[in-house]
């Protein structure tokens, strides 16, 4: 009965979208566009997986032909909490924050991460290869913790960099959590810094020597002070931005990356002078907080004409269903005037760079990438199908009212 | 040629900046200049029926009146209009503030102002029956927190507009993402929070300067995790059970409330509370459920049966694809999101095609926003959710999924009868779209509310709200 389902939607979708993969059969994506260039490839897709793709290919024997298509990389979510929460609620089972802990740096959502997660699934069928995985900021401390790099295959070999970068709310987040004030969150950055360069002489003696971290919290942190590792810090309000390229001037070593930078439009030359890197949700522009009143959709523009490095990401409210959507968030980018193809390598090989992440990615798109009417048709990641099946789709076809399935859902 | 349009053709560009930089007076009184010049050339003026003596008898009554409009002949568009399943091309002429005429074969009548929009789109405004604008108004800080009354799950007695702040930002947005009205409902806490009010997203210091004019009011009530959440520590409701116990007895003191009322005499003492559920049951308010899951919204339309009242639309209802049938057969609406779910537990079965799961199974579905964001580009969210059911095998047309943004909600408020489509006689709530609006590109051009033009992109013409006063300066000093 689910066979007769499948291939009633097959047979539909073949109408008005091109058709599912997942299933046994050979697709010819004839002509496939790339964002960006004047070139178009041809692609085999066999049982789901993409096993050839070049400039021209024959079309084998019996291969069902597709057109109108698109080739992407994989895209990568430069802010998610996948893998760390089933549901957005707080409670045992929710991994993103820890409210009542005794460590911050230290605490690593690597060890949290659950790759069979359903939301890993739930993501990777929107086009999402890689993403960053981040804590947030619990009580006491503007330091959330240290975050981690993925890919979205769900196996358990998944996280590529498990100290990837250190996670520190500033702005209005942080300075809740330093107990107030912009003042007080800036002295517990600062202090966390001067923990770590005094290392030795602080915690000698005592676990507890430092200003402001435990000796395995500034041990957690040393990497980001050094600059093998970048910070990535919440923040919104120019002023805010510019009191952190000052700290960066004084520890010419800090890699910082700004997240939210609602108001990086204003002051986008210092940015680029200071070789500073930002990651904006594209549709932010509402003064959500007075530390954002200059939100606005064109911030990207300003960046752009900067020459200032940015990715985007989904930095809604959302939860974990945050990055299914990013394609939504760069094509609206597009809609302010920035091109396609800046838009989307600011969802792909940006970040990427950034992360040093060389997997060798694959996207065949139904329609343009950017365009929320548009899904994957097949994915790959180094070589490997990925399945665009989740918890979700198994659901759909569930209650799809084109069913003929007359069995009770359960036997479905 | 837009400046054309909106009937300030003699006032440059220039002026017009500077106007828009300086205070919401000096813009009304840019406004009304450029009305008294249209009235000069043209014997329309705006339409004053609205202050219909109706109101009148009911506390905080509506003082909305329409923005100044001409007679404006809009040619050659590719037209949705919320009633047919297919995009015709056409033309709309406007007419004090009304559709007066529409499709392939009207010609330009004298005197008026005729926009081309050749090679665009035109659309019914949008209609987001599930926003908070203004009642947690940015900036989100706690003094802004006006949605919802957190005091006692039963507080039937409140009104959401009387927490609404006009001057919130996200009005001008929302605006700008072509929505023309917008109903404003508490939160979810309660398991009757009290009663919503419908909105016309226009520029104004008053809250009854924006309410739609004789609109039904409409009770919000929650299913579900938030009560018994919110409550459990609090003497309850702490568990379903509960939240459905909360209703019964409180529809039973209704009932009986009523039985006074309709009575009458000089022992009747009136109670807010109970009269706002006594006009549930009297059919005069219309009950917005918040509700997730499919066996909550089944047990909800039974208490509905058991005091016979009217469930109009559940919202949310991430489950309501479980039960499409049930809605139908009730003849309840659902609003869903795109694509919302997993933030919790009633959540989590979030899949992209509710919207047109519902649709197909009969039922009347749209979409809404519950966000500030989301509410710029509710187009774009109705775009996915057609796009992911058509690719799960059915088969909607475009122009048939645009009733989720407009045609549907203005159902579900009582509102039908004056917008929610482009038809004669309507008000002329409409959006002229840069190009096809289930593209991300597309972008509104020009949004009218009773024909006046409240937004134009090509001018540069957009409400700002005080708050953004002082900022400006920045805002319009760069590229």
């Amino acid at each position: 009965m689910r066979h007769a389902l499948m291939k009633k939607l097959l047979l539909s979708s073949l109408i008005a979208f091109a058709p599912s993969v997942g299933f046994a059969q050979t697709l010819f994506v004839d002509n496939a566009k790339q964002m960006g260039t004047n070139r178009t490839v041809d692609v085999i897709i066999e049982d789901g997986a993409i096993t050839r793709q070049a400039a021209t290919l024959r079309a084998p024997n019996g291969a069902e032909r597709i057109e109108g298509a698109w080739v992407t990389q994989g895209l990568f979510s430069t802010m998610s909490s996948l893998g760390l929460t089933d549901i957005g609620s707080s409670g045992a089972g929710n991994d993103v924050a820890s409210e009542h802990s005794h460590t911050n740096v230290s605490e690593r959502v690597a060890d949290s991460f659950n790759p069979r997660s359903i939301h890993i699934a739930n993501t990777r069928r929107r086009g999402i290869t890689h993403a960053v995985v981040a804590p947030r900021s619990g009580e006491g401390s503007i330091f959330a913790g240290t975050g981690s790099i993925v890919s979205l295959t769900g196996e358990f070999d998944s996280i590529l960099i498990p100290e990837a970068f250190i996670m520190i709310d500033l702005g209005e987040t942080g300075t809740q959590r330093a107990g107030g004030s912009r003042a007080a969150s800036m002295a517990e950055f600062r202090a966390g810094i001067n923990d770590v360069k005094g290392f030795f002489r602080r915690y000698q003696h005592d676990s507890h020597g430092g200003d402001t971290l435990s000796r395995q919290d500034a041990q957690a942190f040393t990497k980001a002070v050094n600059g093998d590792i970048p910070m990535m810090i919440r923040v919104s309000r120019a002023s805010d931005m510019m009191r952190l390229i000052e700290i960066k001037e004084d520890n010419p070593d800090l890699d910082m990356i700004f997240v939210g930078a609602e108001e990086a439009w204003e002051i986008a030359d210092v940015l680029a002078a200071a070789n500073m890197r930002v990651i904006i949700d594209p549709l932010h522009n509402l003064p959500s907080a007075f530390e954002s009143a200059g939100a606005r959709l064109d911030n990207v523009m300003f960046l752009e004409s900067a020459g200032v490095d940015y990715a985007f990401a989904n930095l809604s409210s959302l939860g974990v269903a945050k990055p299914a959507i990013l394609n939504q968030h760069a094509g609206n980018a597009v809609g302010e005037g920035l091109s396609a193809e800046r838009a989307l390598q600011a969802v792909t090989s940006t970040p990427a760079k950034w992360f040093n992440i060389e997997s060798d990615t694959s996207v065949v798109w139904d329609g343009d990438p950017l365009e929320v009417t548009s899904a994957p048709i097949a994915m790959s990641i180094d070589g490997d199908a990925q399945s665009l099946e989740s918890r979700q789709t198994l659901l759909r076809d569930r209650y799809n009212p084109i069913s003929e399935d007359e069995r009770p859902h359960k036997y479905r | 040629m837009k400046i054309i349009f909106f009937g300030i053709s003699i006032l440059s560009l220039d002026m017009l900046r500077k106007l828009r930089l300086k205070s919401k007076m000096k813009y009304r009184i840019l406004l009304l200049s450029a009305a008294a010049l249209l009235m000069a050339c043209d014997p329309a003026t705006s339409d004053n029926s609205d202050t219909s003596s109706s109101d009148d008898a009911l506390p905080f009554p509506s003082t909305y009146q329409p923005m100044p409009s001409v007679t404006t002949f809009i040619s050659n568009a590719q037209i949705i209009d919320g009633v047919s399943n297919e995009v015709t091309t056409g033309h709309v002429l406007i007419t004090d503030g009304r559709i007066t005429a529409i499709g392939p074969d009207i010609k330009t009548p004298d005197g008026a102002t005729v926009v081309d929009a050749t090679g665009r789109f035109v659309t019914p405004g949008i209609i987001d029956i599930h926003s908070h604008l203004g009642n947690y108004a940015s900036p989100g800080i706690h003094a802004h927190s006006d949605g919802n009354e957190v005091t006692s799950p039963i507080t039937s007695e409140v009104d959401a507009e009387h927490g609404v702040w006009p001057q919130d930002p996200g009005f001008d947005e929302a605006l700008q993402g072509g929505v023309t009205t917008l109903h404003i409902l508490p939160g979810s806490a309660n398991l009757f929070g009290g009663r919503g009010v419908t909105l016309r997203n226009v520029p104004s210091t008053t809250v009854q300067g924006m309410k739609f004019p004789e609109a039904p009011d409409t009770l919000k009530m929650a299913c579900g995790e938030n009560p018994k959440r919110v409550y459990g520590n609090r003497g309850g409701p702490g568990s379903r059970m509960g939240n459905v116990a909360g209703y019964r007895k409180n529809w039973i003191k209704a009932q009986d409330y009523k039985k006074k009322r309709d009575a009458g005499g000089d022992s009747f003492k009136r109670d807010l509370q109970l009269e706002t559920l006594a006009d549930v049951l009297d059919g005069k308010i219309l009950v917005q459920m918040h509700c997730y899951r499919a066996d909550e919204m089944a047990q909800i339309l039974d208490i509905a049966n058991e005091f016979e009242y009217k469930v109009t639309t559940f919202h949310h209802a991430v489950e309501a694809y479980k039960i499409g049938d049930l809605l139908a057969e009730n003849n309840v609406c659902a609003a869903m999101w795109a694509d919302w779910g997993a933030f919790k537990m009633e959540s989590y079965d979030y899949i992209r095609e509710n919207v047109p799961f519902v649709h197909a199974a009969g039922a009347c579905a749209m979409i809404h926003s519950d966000d500030d964001l989301n509410i710029q580009r509710l187009n774009q969210e109705v775009a996915k959710t057609w796009a992911d059911g058509n690719r799960a095998g059915l088969d909607i047309s475009k122009a048939e999924a645009w009733k989720w943004l407009s045609t549907n909600p203005a159902k579900a408020l009582g509102i039908l009868e004056e917008t929610g489509t482009l038809e004669t006689d309507k008000r002329a709530d409409i959006v002229i779209w840069s190009d096809d609006p289930f593209s991300t590109y597309a972008r509104p051009d020009t949004v009218m509310i009773d024909g006046a033009v409240t937004f134009d992109r090509a001018s540069g013409l957009k409400p700002k709200s005080d708050f953004r006063l002082g900022y400006e300066s920045l805002m319009e000093g760069v590229e």
